[in-house]
């Protein structure tokens, strides 16, 4: 809350000195951040306000109603507040006026109960309400996208926690992994140098280790032939199908396109099938033809 | 309009109560008591003439408009001109409405709300300026209630503290509250204004109670107002993550029939209850008090109060104030410059052989 001194700051500007200009700047810089209709108050009443106190209680006097008037003409609740409340602090001033309305309701509440009056609206009572339907309508759908709003945020915060994790998870796994890697080669060093040192004494079979990949097996392809598929198949072999019997038009096309499929392959990744291998090299059965008539541009040279 | 022969004498200037009279004829009534309506003689006609200056902007007239929805007993009148005979134009327009009290919304410069509250035809009339406006529509403020039923007024205790606050209260009850069996008011009870006076403001709210868990949407109002993450009450934050869960299952029966309550209240159930905020809201700060309606004498000034227009001066003479007081640090340089001058350096010549 901004303070100003007093009158005399307002009424005679140009006698301002300059230290007062100082602390007036100084005031500004604190109140330029607040908010624009914050008000501003002076910090002490001035001299010449008039307070007629008699004026006003005979006005008050004009004016009330008669003293007995009953409590339900008026419906007043005096609400006894506690502390002073701090008029720039919103929540606590909200849960004053909160708390202030709810005690006030409670006791209304139950003079109405003891006086036998219907206070609540019965559930068949339907009436014009202060906001209408549509109104009404657009509160629920900004609440309900309020909470839909927070369900995602936690959604979303939950997806880049987990991913967190299974990133840690790999990254041990990695660890691991690199562990043991070294961990093999170390013993294959230490079981060379153990060699080594007794002077390759147990012949050439004896001081081998019993390592799987010593063979040199482990990163070569099975070379067991599958039957009925060509090499570089990817589809194992069930592109081809059985044969049938019936050799006409269509189905003799078929079983051409079939066996073709199975050969070259039926989609997929080509790089790995258009290499040759030790048996297609050795194969010549499609060579002649397409050596003879198959490169037109060498034959015109 | 049939008035008792016991009622108290309606003078010019409001009612007067004889005090013998009040003894013999008046018995005391209980507030416990069931009192029959034509019991205690007394009628409350209050009529409010509700109308704005012309050339208000859309956030005050639909704070008016909000105001004309939750009094029955008002009536809207068209703009009138602001201009200094505008007391007298008020006093005719209330005259001719058989209006007995009026608010005017008066909006300067586009910016600055007034709000007169006058009883008519004899005073007193007081003036307000308004701050802190939060209209009905808004979206956050997510309670409802019947359109026309009597409000509770509760007002807290520092209204009794002096008085001219003695005064404000007796005038806002009359205002403010329906009259008892007015026939566009609804026999219910389902909301309540509040009236704290906080920082020599009155502050007004209206609330919905709810019996049940319906009012935790309530919270969610709050957190809107001021961040709930920033609270260090850690209780409010939890409640307001229940809210998310209770919602589901009270929000979509409950918010477009909001009392399927029946009439008895369960043991216990003033204890649960809850409020919602319907709206609107405002601070009014009293800058004058006047004998009459609109007019009259002064009987009482905030002596607190600086109205807007010379805040706003001073502002713009503080941002002026900055240029001007580096022209002056300039002078007053050049000035301590001449008259202190250097010394003359000795080393100036010594290579210049």
């Amino acid at each position: 809350m901004v303070v100003i001194k007093g009158k005399s700051t307002l009424s005679d500007e140009e006698l301002v000195t300059d230290d007062e200009m100082d602390d007036l700047d100084e005031k500004v810089s604190g109140s330029e951040s607040e908010s624009e209709d914050e008000d501003v108050k002076l910090s002490e009443p001035s001299k010449n306000a008039i307070f007629n106190r008699d004026g006003l209680a005979d006005k008050l006097q004009d004016i009330s109603w008669p003293e007995n008037v009953g409590w339900i003409h008026k419906l007043v609740i005096d609400f006894n507040q506690e502390q002073e409340v701090d008029v720039n602090d919103d929540l606590t001033r909200e849960l004053a006026f909160y708390t202030q309305a709810l005690e006030g309701t409670r006791q209304a509440y139950a003079k109405l109960e003891s006086m036998g009056i219907p206070f609540l609206r019965p559930p068949d009572y339907y009436a014009e309400m202060a906001k209408s339907d549509t109104h009404m309508e657009k509160v629920k759908g900004r609440l309900l996208a309020e909470k839909r709003n927070i369900e995602e945020a936690e959604e979303r915060r939950k997806a880049r926690d987990s991913k967190k994790l299974a990133k840690e998870v790999q990254f041990q796994k990695q660890k691991e992994r690199n562990a043991q890697k070294k961990a093999a080669i170390e013993t294959v060093k230490n079981w060379r140098k153990q060699r080594k040192q007794s002077g390759f004494a147990g012949g050439d079979k004896d001081g081998e280790l019993d390592m799987p990949f010593e063979d040199g097996k482990v990163f070569e392809r099975s070379n067991k032939k599958r039957p009925g598929v060509f090499p570089g198949d990817r589809s194992g072999g069930k592109g081809r199908q059985p044969l049938k019997k019936g050799k006409n038009g269509p189905e003799k096309k078929k079983f051409k396109r079939e066996s073709r499929d199975s050969k070259f392959g039926f989609g997929g990744r080509k790089g790995l099938k258009k290499q040759n291998t030790a048996d297609t090299t050795d194969d010549f059965r499609g060579s002649k033809k397409g050596s003879a008539a198959g490169n037109k541009k060498r034959k015109m040279w | 309009m049939r008035m008792h022969q016991r009622d108290p004498k309606r003078t010019l200037l409001g009612w007067k109560d004889k005090p013998e009279a009040k003894e013999s004829e008046f018995p005391e009534v209980k507030e416990t008591e069931q009192i029959p309506p034509q019991q205690g003689g007394f009628r409350n006609k209050e009529k409010v003439l509700v109308t704005c200056s012309r050339r208000i902007n859309y956030r005050y007239r639909h704070l008016m408009l909000n105001l004309v929805s939750l009094f029955p007993h008002c009536k809207k009148d068209s703009k009138v001109e602001s201009t200094s005979t505008k007391g007298a134009t008020l006093n005719e327009l209330v005259e001719l409405k058989n209006g007995s009290s009026s608010l005017f919304f008066e909006c300067r410069k586009h910016k600055d709300l007034y709000l007169w509250m006058a009883k008519s035809p004899s005073g007193p009339s007081v003036k307000f300026l308004v701050n802190a406006v939060h209209t009905m529509e808004e979206l956050k403020l997510t309670g409802n209630h019947l359109k026309g039923s009597r409000p509770l007024l509760t007002f807290t205790a520092n209204f009794d503290k002096d008085t001219h606050w003695k005064l404000l209260k007796e005038m806002i009850i009359q205002i403010f509250g329906t009259p008892k069996d007015h026939r566009k008011s609804k026999p219910f009870y389902d909301h309540v204004f509040v009236f704290s006076i906080v920082d020599d403001h009155i502050w007004f709210r209206n609330y919905q109670p709810a019996l049940g868990m319906k009012g935790i949407l309530y919270l969610n109002i709050r957190g809107w107002f001021s961040h709930p993450n920033s609270t260090t009450d850690g209780s409010l934050v939890a409640v307001i993550d229940i809210l998310y869960f209770c919602q589901s299952q009270f929000f979509y029966s409950n918010i477009s029939v909001p009392h399927n309550e029946t009439d008895k209240i369960a043991r216990g159930g003033l204890d649960k209850m809850t409020l919602i905020e319907v709206g609107p809201r405002f601070c009014l700060n009293p800058i004058k008090i006047f004998g009459g309606s609109f007019g009259g004498p002064t009987l009482y000034e905030n002596p607190f109060f600086v109205s807007p227009n010379q805040i706003r001066a001073l502002e713009k003479k503080q941002k002026a104030g900055k240029f001007a007081k580096k022209v002056k640090a300039k002078t007053r340089r050049k000035m301590h410059e001449l008259s202190n001058p250097l010394e003359p350096d000795e080393f100036a010549d010594m290579w210049k052989e």
